[in-house]
């Protein structure tokens, strides 16, 4: 349960990260520019502070660990260094991360430590490091990897590791640390280090405390946090069972080794005290997994060691630590819980003249109240019914411009920059390239292009995959650039403006463009479409093919596109936000995937129709035109129907059947009134009884036991009271 | 006595070693830059002797008395850079 307090952290944190990313995109720009740097700074010590107030120790230190960095950059005059830069923004992608995690779980990640550790060894290795005191800052995280090579094979199983640095008056002030350790819980290893290696005899102060003590105990945290109660100083307690160490190549070899001989002694048969021999073979092998941490692999084969004993015939465990033999090779399984979805934002930041808006309105408002209760009165009083109509008139038309400014400016509350899902991109570009061995520079335009608080978060997603397309499969390599007469780095454009009630966002490359015949060849093999069909299609179609489900491309899957998802789930992204996808591509010159995004979620323009006295309002977005069509011109095709609009077939689909409401006898018996329709690229006619008028609705989801019901996509209420069930085109065409 | 010259060449730490003996075997060891340090005796140090042991990285003769430092702070003081001397002696524990 997420209480308000951390809600707060998370909004004000997401500020910080917004701000600390900006001001360091901008001392990319410029690397002098100190104003930048003191905001970046401002940025990073605030969220150490914000994470301080809800004790989120390992957010703490990291922050703590680049803002000392940042303090010694502002004092000195060097400019930054880009490569520190980058540090300090995965810094902030990072507590992005975990402020995700937050967000869906209520607590801080299982994993924030280690992350934690990793990155506060990166920002230490990026340069600034040599001025940060050594005091202030954690010098070597890396702490729990050099305790476990001190450890050696003791680092497995339920241990608690603990670093602990007493404070520099330690010496004098409270228990001696040595006492501290002595005294701690079945310790196995205790590690003393200085935690300033360069201090001298000659140099030290033997008053001052410089040691840093790291140590593994056969305990739980609880109990050794018990025993580091009156210690003054630094304590990290750590309980390994949650933490797994990744083993590094060589222990994998050796654990690895370990199994395969222990296979080999199992699958000699025809020795004496062949039970205890399995036994112990079968400990050695679950022993050797579970320090590689594969936990689960090793109970299976603790589960074979218990059934072969009982049979008394080793071919189960042999089979067991084969399989675990070849597991060790698989990737771990993958947590689900940190792959769920991000949770939409829950609170959001209002600019305070939005607000007012909102209070003058309403005092507008009250004030038409008034003047329609006045109106009542006059009613009331038998005043002559033309001048009360008059009146009603005026009062209904302030009444309405009064709505319709109210409504604007609740949407407008809803509104946020496409800058704060854009601005990531640019170091998220870099990165895609440089591991593909490719340099690429993002121009974005329009990033001030405002759009609902919801589209805008969803919108971040399918945008990357886009763009990591683009850099993946459209920008050609450096040397093929070079011998196409191209300059070697490749341009990607980010666009986006406001057009209407949509937001078009486009995504442009200079890269080779789509091999179109590659595309049918593609589409031919996987089936997705027969070769007849193929055939039949415009280049513009086929293109078209690069979003159907199973498509991709590249011939290689690399580490970047091929995760499993291709343009399809951008589709499925972009058309669930109930915007559309189309795409341009020319041979050696270019790509442009176009995403046409509605400005609001919550305000639709919907076309009324009616069918056996029923009212459904279609979205006007997928409405073509609507047509009359003499019944003679409909032909039954296979088990469906269909008539010939302007030298295009179109299907027709009856919406009463497909509802299932009862006909009622048709107005007119010969001719049928038909929407068409256009949804997921897919072109279909939707007969109705009668056609109404067009409005603007505040649709409402469905919920509850409704929220899966096919075909329907809300509903809202009409004039009169009555309910206008919103229908879903694309379901009812499909 | 806790913290004992023996000679120009061994250090001996003795029983238990207060925190003030710290200061004593600075003082020691920087004057007697290549003396070798003999815990064989000492039951339990005080962190700050400790520090000055890890500093030094001088040849420590063990194993100490005390079994904590015997067990888990002797082999964290090798790992620092504490060598065992090169020439083993005679084990000549010989109070003063």
């Amino acid at each position: 349960m997420m209480n308000e307090f951390l809600e707060q952290f998370l909004i004000e944190s997401r500020d910080l990260v917004a701000q600390g990313t900006d001001d360091l995109m901008a001392l990319a720009e410029n690397p002098n520019d100190r104003e930048r740097l003191d905001s970046a700074f401002r940025a990073f010590h605030t969220l150490k502070g914000a994470a301080g107030i809800v004790e989120f120790g390992a957010m703490m230190r990291t922050l703590h660990a680049a803002e000392d960095i940042l303090a010694s950059l502002r004092s000195s005059e060097e400019p930054i260094n880009p490569d520190t830069l980058d540090e300090f923004l995965t810094c902030l992608d990072v507590t992005s991360r975990w402020l995700d995690a937050m967000q869906s779980t209520g607590e801080a990640p299982s994993t924030a430590e280690a992350d934690a550790d990793d990155m506060i060894v990166r920002l230490m290795g990026s340069g600034g490091a040599a001025e940060v005191s050594p005091a202030s800052a954690p010098r070597d995280d890396a702490w729990i990897e050099r305790l476990s090579i001190v450890a050696g094979n003791h680092f497995t199983g339920h241990r608690t590791a603990l670093r602990y640095i007493p404070s520099s008056d330690a010496f004098f002030q409270g228990p001696d640390p040595m006492n501290v350790v002595a005294a701690l819980p079945h310790p196995m290893i205790i590690d003393v280090v200085l935690s300033d290696p360069t201090i001298s005899l000659e140099s030290m102060s033997t008053f001052s405390c410089n040691l840093e003590i790291v140590a593994l105990m056969e305990a739980s945290g609880e109990q050794v946090r018990a025993a580091l109660l009156n210690a003054p100083g630094k304590v990290e307690v750590r309980e390994l069972a949650s933490t797994v160490i990744s083993p590094s190549e060589e222990v994998r070899a050796t654990a690895r080794t370990l199994i395969e001989a222990q296979l080999l002694l199992l699958q000699e048969s025809d020795v004496d005290g062949l039970v205890g021999r399995q036994a112990s073979a079968g400990r050695t092998a679950v022993n050797a997994l579970l320090y590689l941490g594969r936990s689960e692999l090793a109970a299976n084969v603790e589960r074979a060691i218990a059934t072969t004993n009982d049979e008394n015939s080793p071919d189960i465990l042999i089979a067991a630590v084969e399989q675990a033999l070849s597991g060790i090779g698989q990737p771990e399984p993958p947590n689900n819980s940190s792959r769920s979805s991000p949770v939409a934002p829950r609170a959001l930041r209002v600019d305070m003249d939005r607000i007012d808006a909102l209070v003058k309105l309403t005092g507008e408002l009250i004030v038409v109240k008034n003047a329609i209760g006045h109106t009542a009165k006059l009613f009331q009083e038998n005043e002559d019914p033309r001048v009360i109509m008059a009146t009603l008139r005026t009062q209904h038309a302030l009444f309405e411009r009064l709505a319709t400014e109210l409504q604007n400016a609740v949407l407008r509350i809803r509104v946020l920059p496409l800058r704060s899902a854009f601005r990531r991109f640019p170091r998220l570009i870099r990165e895609i390239a440089g591991s593909v061995g490719k340099t690429v520079r993002l121009i974005i335009e329009g990033e001030s292009t405002e759009a609902d608080a919801t589209i805008v978060d969803a919108l971040f997603e399918p945008l990357l995959h886009v763009l990591r397309n683009a850099v993946d499969h459209g920008i050609e390599s450096p040397e093929r650039r070079a011998s196409a007469g191209k300059s070697a780095m490749g341009t990607l454009i980010l666009r986006a403006r406001r057009d209407a009630d949509t937001v078009k966002i486009e995504v442009e490359d200079d890269g080779g463009g789509i091999d179109v015949d590659r595309v049918r060849a593609v589409a031919c093999a996987r089936g997705i479409a027969t070769a007849e069909t193929l055939a039949a299609m415009t280049d513009a179609e086929a293109l078209g093919l690069v979003f159907a489900v199973g498509f991709s491309t590249a011939s290689t899957v690399s580490n970047l596109s091929g995760r499993g998802v291709g343009m399809d789930s951008v589709r499925t992204a972009v058309e669930r936000l109930g915007g559309q996808v189309t795409l341009e591509s020319q041979p050696g010159i270019g790509t442009r995937v176009g995403l046409v995004i509605p400005f609001s979620l919550m305000m639709t323009r919907v076309m009324t129709v009616e069918v056996a006295g029923q009212a459904f309002g279609l979205p006007l977005d997928n409405v073509v035109e609507t047509a009359i069509v003499p019944r003679d011109r409909i032909v039954p095709i296979g088990a469906g129907r269909a008539f010939v609009l302007r030298d295009q077939t179109v299907p027709l689909i009856d919406l009463a059947d497909t509802l299932g409401i009862q006909h009622t006898d048709r107005l007119c018996p010969d001719q049928a009134k038909v929407v068409v329709a256009l949804a997921a690229g897919q072109i279909g006619a939707i007969e109705v009884d009668r056609l109404g008028e067009r409005m603007d609705v505040m649709l409402t989801p469905m919920e509850g036991l409704l929220n899966g019901m096919k075909g329907v996509s809300g509903t809202t209420l009409l004039g009169d009271g009555r309910v206008l069930i919103v229908l879903d085109v694309q379901e009812i065409l499909s | 006595m806790t913290i004992v010259l023996h000679d120009a060449s061994t250090i001996r730490l003795i029983g238990t070693c207060p925190a003030d003996d710290g200061e004593v075997l600075l003082q020691h060891l920087l004057a007697n830059p290549q003396a070798e340090v003999d815990w064989r005796g000492c039951e339990s140090a005080h962190a700050a002797v400790i520090q000055v042991i890890l500093v030094s990285r001088r040849s420590l003769r063990g194993p100490p008395a005390g079994s904590f430092l015997e067990r888990l702070i002797d082999p964290a003081l090798r790992r620092g850079g504490c060598q065992v001397p090169p020439s083993p002696r005679a084990p000549e524990v010989r109070e003063r």
